[in-house]
């Protein structure tokens, strides 16, 4: 069933349908949200209410527009909001935590690792460049729905898509050719 | 390294983010079982005219404390009090915040200076909810709520904030002018 059914199905009262929505988008907001808050507990519980917040509004989804924009577009919000109470309760990333979810992770030690080193270096990116290298490059949307979901201009968000390629070239050719 | 090569990699990078993490099969089951449990929705047939997420909250904010809400479970908007006969510049709004695990919670917001100590709330619902009354002037406000002290959280029930990037965002709330009180 395509996401324009499943949405209009959802506004007419189907759980069930946003259910498979959830399903369906669950891990590309998480992705976005792990990334943009560098911390997979609070990313956890942003895209939880992300999702609690899109289905209680869904009524309000207008017709015709891409669901996984509108959705990413509140994602993108609570994540901000989340970042700014965060930093007003001066919570801190633990390397300890993250070190303790990788040695839980059951895949190969090589897809692991390499995951794990390009985390590292989106991660350094400032947060406005780590926003538009992860909508680019991991979720493959393009600048025009970069814009919508963002607020910014697609001028703005190819020069922060630049700036953070600059940034991590050296980084990630250190990665992929020692 | 060629414009080709460059794409190759940042490509190969993004692919890499895109493995599957570990506990996404836990959490992802987590929230199918909490949107289960959401309360049902009303069926809506009316379309509407294309305006941002934000402001269709807002709209229905604002609608709830003109007296024309229909409430909902958990937390509630402020609900406004009916204007006095008197000067009343000022009008009574209640805010009210389910927190069952909270030892205290408090009103914070630019009619208090953000002060976490100002505007105790008061549990009203058993030890579920809490509440607390403050007079407003018309007009829009911004606020939040402290959670034991430290943990500042938006209102579940009302608007956010529009403010862009990692700018304050908090909930709003629309104080009418006249006698619109719910």
């Amino acid at each position: 069933m395509t996401d324009e059914a499943l949405v209009a199905r959802a506004v007419e009262g189907d759980v069930d349908a946003y259910a498979a929505l959830a399903e369906q988008y669950y891990s590309s907001c998480a992705r976005i949200a792990r990334r943009m808050l560098r911390n997979d507990a609070d990313a956890e519980d942003v895209v939880q209410e992300t999702f609690l917040r899109a289905f209680r509004a869904i009524g309000r989804f207008e017709r015709g527009r891409e669901f996984r924009v509108w959705l990413f577009t509140i994602l993108v919000n609570q994540c901000r909001t989340a970042a700014t109470s965060r930093k007003r309760r001066h919570l801190r990333f633990s390397d300890d935590e993250a070190a303790i979810a990788r040695a839980a992770d059951e895949r190969p030690i090589a897809v692991v690792e390499e995951k794990s080193a390009v985390s590292i270096a989106v991660d350094s990116l400032e947060p406005l460049l780590r926003e538009a290298f992860v909508l680019k490059y991991v979720e493959g949307l393009d600048y025009a729905e970069m814009a919508t979901i963002t607020g910014a201009g697609i001028s703005a968000l190819k020069m922060r898509v630049k700036r953070a390629c600059d940034a991590l070239r050296p980084k990630l050719e250190a990665i992929y050719h020692e | 390294m060629s414009d080709v090569d460059d794409e190759e990699l940042f490509e190969r990078a993004g692919a890499a983010l895109r493995s599957p993490s570990a506990n996404d099969a836990a959490a992802r089951e987590a929230l199918v079982h909490a949107i289960r449990d959401e309360p049902r929705r009303s069926p809506v047939t009316t379309s509407r005219k294309a305006s941002p997420w934000w402001m269709a909250f807002a709209a229905a904010a604002v609608a709830f404390v003109a007296g024309l809400g229909t409430g909902r479970s958990m937390s509630r908007p402020p609900s406004v009090a009916k204007a006095g006969s008197g000067d009343s510049a000022e009008r009574r709004v209640e805010f009210v915040f389910v927190a069952p695990a909270a030892r205290n919670v408090s009103l914070v917001g630019d009619f208090n200076g953000w002060d976490a100590t100002a505007t105790p709330m008061r549990r009203t619902d058993g030890r579920t909810t809490w509440s607390v009354a403050v007079p407003l002037a018309a007009g829009r406000h911004v606020y939040a709520f402290v959670v034991d002290g430290n943990d500042w959280v938006t209102d579940p029930q009302a608007p956010l904030s529009p403010e862009q990037w990692f700018g304050q965002r908090n909930s709003v709330v629309v104080v009418p002018v006249g006698d619109r009180g719910s």
